[in-house]
């Protein structure tokens, strides 16, 4: 089984005159923690929707670890689902959700299920109704983390939890990987993404503008670098390479952007007399708030 | 209504309310107020005309000697006079179609709404929660208004008495208005929009069941008092043009709509007076499969119409024996009946195939809000997570559409027991089977309305409920306006019910039940292609 756990081919979704996917192909391999991201309306709903077979790709095809994506029966034997807005029949109990769901489900492990649901504090004795937003998200990931399906696809499964549930998320993921299921997750918490994922694709308008291994984009990132310094200034240090912008911030204080491997740098700043130095490393945020940037107005 | 600094402050936030509540009615309101106003026009300028053509004159006292019409529209009152006739012919079907829309229409707009979580943003502004509710009912009670006024209006221009048209329209508006506060109240009172419902319909059923009784016992006489649809009858217009009933009409709509609004003001937004249960018990049973989760959501709707259908029956059951002993010691009647081709009313047999046939109209209706209900939970995403698992598509909308088909055949079942029991309790003499073959011949008619709401299902959702309603409802509907202007044959024989057999009287038709069963699964077929091929919505 050397399929890739997902993989889309030329996908494109148009509605009317309006394309919400525009030519994406995408392989996610199996046992990665796969990042999807980009503004609202990129089009990530669309692709997952795609994906699962609810809604018929305009041109191109997906698979599931080799199986087309519209033959569902097959398919959704190897994944789980957790919508972006998750609505449940108002009227049964939690309980009974997770049981429809587990007994039509790809496979479910029931003692993992119920720890789950302790973790996720949810009382199961409520009918859906009564639950609040984040109560619902919790019933479908719960339903979703129980199973043993491969492919976990997750569309901004958190966008209605506290920061405690957050934490118990995060560690699903995580041992979600370690039994080696992939996950596809899209979200708009960079911050999660920056936890979790292994590999992100960043989505804007329709097209994929990036598709990065968490590594490749922290190498992308620069870091800044603060020195206080007695005396002379470090010598020669916009020579040094991967050392740019240098610049002279106050009385014995130098700042400069730092690329790769920060040896160079220090054995300049080694032949200063330094007092104090700090490195602020921008948080992968605002790499990822480049890609959107551009997107506003859409 | 724009500040200097760029704020937009509605100037009225209460109309606003109002401008958004007659947006949601906008569409059914004028279909509803198109057909109140259509039917009785369509009926009453063509009187004159068709009563001139001998063999339409015929059609009419075919239908007026029809005991299954009687039963459906109520007594016939100054049939001699285009007004009477248009009255007792089309009165009843408005009144029903008017309280059903009002009903639907009202706890859609009130408690749908609110379950659906859109009147939170509504009450977050400064339009507190009864002004709202009250904003919401007034808009619903514009259309029975509009839809009294119309049906007056057009009487008066059919050239029909005054008093006559004005005590009718009025009496229209009534029961309309009426059947607003009734629905407006119970979304108050229930936290869920399909008990509101429930219990709305349940009023309207009763008051249907009450005049039917008080119509058929004179004993009973006084039970239309209690029935809006009794005290409709009760003005008998273009006849005594009494407005008494109209004024305890009245009376009751303004005390129920009042306490509507009063309780709106002692509950929670998305509560009732009555709370939801909090927790409960989990209940594992049909949970099994998407075939049984099927079973498990049609089984309370089921029991709702069962309860409805089985009442009816059993009434027409126990009234049987009166009405034939009737026809059969009045040779005038049964030889009107008898030139209109109904040889054997006398018998319970032809009495009896005559009523099953109507039988097609709430079963059929009720495959139609089976799959408009799965329609629903598709968009509203409840289907989302059933649609994720690895579940077929064909097997998604078979399993509901095998659902829907199981409780059609208990309901005609129901309803062949119950006038089976009805006549024996009376001491009449029809056999079990012959009541459960009168009841099962009406099922080719009641699987064409599942066949089209299923086809719609694939191709055009939104309009499942429409279109399931057309073989049945659309196609008696059909057959009495054709009936009634004297239309060519063709045009009648376009109706399934123009080519029903009447069981038990004759033998089953089964080539015109195995044509009607074929078409049916050729619709929903067609559904299915749809269906897998279209994108999900919601
Ligand atoms: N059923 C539909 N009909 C018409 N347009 C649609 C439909 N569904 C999505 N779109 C459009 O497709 C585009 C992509 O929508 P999509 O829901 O995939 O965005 P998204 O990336 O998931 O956004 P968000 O982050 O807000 O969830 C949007 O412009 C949206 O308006
Ligand atoms: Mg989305």
């Amino acid at each position: 089984m050397n399929d890739p756990a997902l993989r889309a081919v030329h996908l494109t979704k148009r509605y009317g005159r309006v394309t919400a996917l525009d030519d994406l192909s995408l392989d996610v391999p199996a046992g990665e923690v796969f990042g999807f991201l980009g503004p609202n309306g990129a089009g990530k709903s669309t692709t997952i929707r795609m994906l699962l077979g609810l809604a018929r790709p305009t041109s191109g095809r997906a698979w599931i670890f080799g199986t087309d994506a519209t033959d569902v029966a097959r398919a959704h034997r190897l994944l789980a689902y957790v919508p972006a807005d998750v609505a449940l029949w108002p009227h049964l109990t939690g309980a009974e959700i997770l049981h429809l769901q587990a007994s039509t489900g790809p496979g479910t492990d029931l003692a993992y299920r119920d720890e789950l649901v302790e973790r996720f504090a949810l009382d199961t004795a409520k009918p859906a109704r009564t639950y609040s937003t984040g109560n619902r998200q919790k019933v479908a990931l719960v339903a979703a983390f129980a199973t043993r399906a491969p492919l976990l696809v997750l569309d901004e499964p958190t966008s209605g939890l506290d920061p405690l549930m957050e934490r118990e998320f995060r560690t699903a993921v995580r041992q979600a990987r370690d039994r080696g299921q992939t996950v596809f997750l899209s979200s708009h918490q960079l911050d999660e993404v920056e936890a979790v994922c292994d590999r992100v694709a960043i989505l804007r308008a329709g097209q994929l503008v990036e598709i990065a291994s968490m590594e490749q984009l922290r190498g992308l990132r620069r870091a800044e670098v603060t020195v206080s310094y007695t005396g002379a200034p470090p010598p020669g240090l916009g020579e040094v390479p991967g050392v740019e912008s240098v610049e002279q911030v106050g009385e014995g204080r130098l700042r400069f952007s730092l690329v790769g491997a920060p040896a160079p740098a220090l054995r300049a700043l080694a032949a200063a007399d330094v007092r104090a130095l700090a490195i602020r490393e921008p948080s992968l945020e605002e790499i990822f708030l480049d890609y959107y940037g551009t997107a506003a107005g859409r | 209504m724009t500040t200097a600094r760029g704020l937009s402050v509605p100037a009225a936030p209460g109309r606003a309310i109002t401008g958004l509540a007659l947006r949601q009615l906008r569409r059914t309101g004028l279909i509803v107020l198109g057909l109140t106003a259509a039917m009785p026009a369509l009926v009453a300028t063509t009187y004159d005309s068709v009563m001139a053509d001998p063999a339409a004159a015929d059609g009419i006292a075919r239908l007026a000697g029809n005991p299954a019409i009687r039963t459906l529209f109520g007594e016939p009152v100054a049939l001699d006079r285009a007004g009477g006739f248009t009255v007792w012919r089309v009165g009843t079907f408005v009144a029903v179609l008017l309280a059903a829309w009002a009903i639907l229409a009202t706890t859609r707009i009130t408690r749908g709404e609110e379950d659906a979580g859109r009147w939170d943003v509504l009450l977050a502004s400064r339009v507190p929660l009864p002004e709202v509710a009250a904003r919401h009912l007034a808009a619903v009670m514009i259309v029975p208004v509009a839809a009294g006024g119309a049906v007056a209006a057009v009487l008066l221009l059919a050239g029909t008495e005054p008093a006559g048209a004005v005590v009718h329209g009025a009496g229209i508006g009534l029961l309309g208005l009426f059947f607003v506060a009734v629905a407006g109240l119970a979304a108050q009172v229930f936290p869920v929009r399909a008990s509101a419902t429930g219990a709305a319909v349940a009023v309207l059923g009763g008051g249907l069941l009450a005049r039917m009784i008080g119509d058929g016992l004179t004993e009973l006489g006084w039970l239309r008092w209690l029935s809006p649809f009794g005290l409709l009858a009760l003005t008998e217009p273009y006849a005594r043009n009494d407005v008494l009933p109209l004024l305890v009409l009245l009376a009751v709509a303004v005390v129920l709509g009042g306490a509507a609004i009063v309780a709106a003001g002692h509950r929670d937004v998305r509560g009732g007076l009555v709370a939801a249960a909090a927790g409960r018990r989990s209940r594992l049973v049909l949970l099994g499969s998407v075939e049984a989760f099927a079973v498990r959501r049609v089984l309370r709707p089921l029991t709702g119409w069962a309860l409805g259908v089985g009442a009816y029956y059993l009434l027409i059951g126990f009234t049987t024996l009166s009405v034939t002993d009737f026809l059969t010691d009045n040779p005038a009647f049964a030889a009107e009946a008898a030139r209109a081709g109904f040889t054997a009313l006398g018998a319970v047999e032809g009495f009896t195939a005559t009523l099953f046939a109507l039988l097609a109209l709430p079963v059929g209706g009720f495959t139609a809000v089976r799959m408009s209900a799965f329609v629903a939970a598709e968009t509203g995403r409840q289907l989302t997570l059933s649609a994720a698992q690895p579940v077929s598509r064909f097997r998604l909308l078979a399993a509901e559409v095998a659902a829907a088909t199981g409780g059609a055949v208990v309901l005609v079942t129901v309803a062949g027991l119950a006038v089976w029991a009805g006549i024996a309790a009376t001491g009449g003499g029809l056999t079990l089977l012959a009541a459960l073959a009168g009841a099962w011949n009406t099922l080719p008619i009641v699987l064409l309305s599942l066949g089209a709401a299923t086809c719609a299902t694939g191709w055009t959702p939104r309009a499942a409920g429409v279109a399931g309603s057309m073989p049945a409802t659309g196609g008696f509907l059909l057959l009495v306006i054709a009936d009634s202007v004297g239309a060519p044959a063709w045009v009648r024989e376009l109706s399934p019910f123009a080519h029903l057999a009447p069981v038990p009287l004759a033998g089953v038709d089964w080539s015109v039940a195995l044509a009607m069963t074929g078409l049916a699964v050729a619709l929903a077929t067609a559904g299915v292609a749809g269906y897998r091929r279209r994108d999900l919505h919601g």
